[in-house]
């Protein structure tokens, strides 16, 4: 390089621009397209020409997929599979999306600032988390949901109120996990060199945090977030098959429950949500994976 | 100044009733190998230790008493007033952010510039410290830089506020020598043009020979020899910075002869054992050597030395 040798400002080389092609592997691409597919029907999809979803046809009971007027075919009490998950997709990314959203804001705080101060509140953060990561993901939120959102013959709960409920046990979930890995890339960026470079000079504790810390840490989040999203989607399934999710196949978990008796007579209605709630994990996986491995490379380069 | 850490092993004597001074526009030398707690003694005066450590003594600044001062009022003189440069460049620079956001932080933080003045001063203290293509290089990342050039950047951040005291805690040991002077060079010219203080900390008596009006050879944790540069090397009283002279290679020495180094170690900080810290390593030790310690003694024009038998006799 022309810049290390020289003292004088006289002449300078102007550095060559080297363009350099990312080659990103196939599965990124078939991953974000697929995320991008069940956002964007989960945004728009009631603008779609498909019929209601919680809409019986009495006349077309467990119809097969390709039919003329329910492309993928009806369920054993009429119920249009096409419309079902679509609708599904909208409570999936609802329910994935902000309870992964408002649980990393606040692990992340809790995990940055608790690792950034230490002392005795790290202590306490560390235990609490550790102490929610050992009760399994499933049984946490069926403990928070039975709890929050009981409900019998006489106290039937709301569907709005099952989802907020189910959004914060998921929230409650996701907090430790994205919270302890927030805390981890703290610890190590924390003691590097350049965040006392910038303390003596004199700035201030959350500006070194929002400025140093943060755009550090933020990658491996990231990654682990993607992760989450897809381990979200599974649980919100397992919680539904369980008979405590959301009910009435307004998810996909909830329509796979339903579905669960009819396999032999109308295997798609177990098909179609499960192998949307696979694509979906896979995806989220597949481009965790990605944006975790595409961060590894330019730690080394570092 | 003392400072002291707090760890398994017990108390660990860091710094000993060390005492310095230095005028504005002054430019100390302190000397030592390492674990002799130099980087200590920086840290320690500007009040960046770690929460084990623990601090006695005073620490003045501009007639002011800072050593019991709350923290948010010491952060008001990190940056504008005292500033440090940091040991290894390669680290002490965020790697995910650029030059320019890194270079303008200080001075949009702690003076309140906007983004348009703090560019341009950003790009006149790159000109300052010699960068070429300065606009070029607020956009580049630190990984994109020579340990030379980050170096030069890091000077330009902690000089960005003018501060009155720097503390360029060694700042060569990771760079090649034929940066080493450059940087050496230039921490003297902006030291001159600002009429800045300048704490020189490092480990090699010969970069501090041409660059500091004084020295303090540190050794265990305590100021050793105290004296102006000329007099400490025409007339050097310690065996200790005697020895550390002795153990610089010189072109005039004959091919094939050994490099005389200091034998043994530096004695356990945390036990607190009688005599001269140094008695073990050194060639002219004596029984009082090792029974007693040596106070720091006056040798007459601002020369002090610690050590019973001087180089040269007492006067």
């Amino acid at each position: 390089m022309s810049e290390t040798s020289q003292l004088s400002p006289t002449e300078v080389e102007k550095p060559v621009k080297v363009k350099r092609k990312r080659k990103r592997p196939i599965g990124f691409y078939l991953a974000g397209s697929w995320i991008a597919l069940i956002v964007l029907l989960a945004l728009f999809g009631w603008m779609l020409p498909a019929p209601s979803w919680d809409q019986s046809f009495y006349d077309s009971l467990g119809v097969h997929p390709f039919h003329h007027s329910h492309i993928l075919g009806t369920t054993l009490d009429g119920y249009d599979m096409f419309a079902g998950l679509v609708n599904g997709a909208r409570l999936s990314v609802l329910v994935s999306l902000s309870s992964v959203l408002i649980g990393g804001a606040i692990g992340t705080f809790i995990g940055v600032t608790s690792a950034y101060f230490r002392g005795k509140v790290d202590m306490l953060v560390t235990m609490a988390f550790n102490v929610m990561l050992s009760i399994p993901n499933l049984v946490l939120s069926l403990a928070l949901l039975s709890v929050l959102a009981y409900s019998d013959e006489n106290h039937p709960a709301t569907i709005t109120r099952r989802v907020s409920v189910l959004i914060l046990s998921l929230t409650i979930v996701i907090i430790p996990i994205l919270g302890r890995i927030a805390r981890g890339a703290t610890l190590q960026w924390s003691s590097r060199e350049f965040v006392l470079a910038s303390k003596s000079m004199g700035t201030k504790n959350f500006t070194i945090i929002r400025k140093h810390i943060l755009p550090n840490v933020a990658p491996a989040i990231l990654a682990i977030g993607f992760l989450a999203i897809g381990s979200v989607i599974i649980v919100e399934g397992s919680l539904a098959i369980l008979g405590i999710g959301v009910p009435g196949g307004a998810s996909w978990g909830s329509m796979l429950a339903n579905g669960r008796g009819n396999i032999a007579y109308s295997p798609w209605e177990v098909y179609l949500p499960a192998g949307a709630i696979a694509l979906t994990v896979i995806s989220c996986n597949w481009f965790g994976d990605y944006v975790r491995t595409s961060l590894d490379k330019r730690e080394s380069k570092i | 100044m003392s400072v002291r850490f707090a760890t398994p092993r017990g108390n660990l004597k860091a710094v000993n009733d060390v005492t310095i001074e230095l005028l504005a526009g002054e430019s100390l030398g302190v000397v030592g190998e390492s674990g002799s707690g130099k980087t200590v003694l920086s840290r320690a005066t500007m009040g960046l230790l770690p929460g084990t450590a623990t601090r006695t003594g005073t620490i003045t600044y501009q007639g002011q008493d800072i050593s019991n001062m709350p923290k948010d009022e010491v952060r008001e003189l990190w940056g504008t007033g005292m500033a440090m440069i940091f040991q290894d460049p390669m680290t002490a620079l965020n790697p995910v952010r650029r030059i320019g956001s890194q270079l303008t932080e200080s001075l949009t933080v702690r003076l309140g510039m906007n983004k348009k003045d703090a560019k341009e001063k950003a790009i006149e203290l790159l000109k300052r410290v010699r960068i070429p293509d300065p606009e070029a290089m607020l956009r580049k990342f630190p990984y994109q830089l020579s340990g030379g050039m980050r170096q030069r950047i890091m000077i330009a951040i902690a000089v960005s506020c003018e501060p009155e005291l720097l503390f360029a805690d060694e700042p060569t040991t990771a760079l090649d020598v034929t940066v080493q002077a450059q940087v050496l060079e230039l921490l003297t010219e902006l030291r001159k043009e600002a009429n800045m203080a300048m704490i020189l900390v490092t480990h090699d008596l010969g970069v501090v020979a041409g660059h500091t009006d004084k020295i303090a050879v540190m050794y265990a944790g305590d100021v050793v020899e105290y004296a102006p540069t000329r007099q400490l090397f025409a007339n050097m009283k310690m065996p200790y910075t005697e020895a550390l002279l002795k153990s610089i290679p010189r072109l005039e020495t004959p091919t094939g002869s050994r490099l005389p180094v200091i034998e043994g170690r530096l004695p356990d900080p945390t036990k607190d054992e009688p005599g001269c810290p140094f008695a073990n390593r050194c060639p002219y030790v004596t029984d009082k050597c090792r029974a007693e310690k040596p106070p720091l003694t006056d040798g007459g024009n601002n020369h002090f030395y610690r050590c019973w038998f001087p180089i040269g006799g007492v006067k």
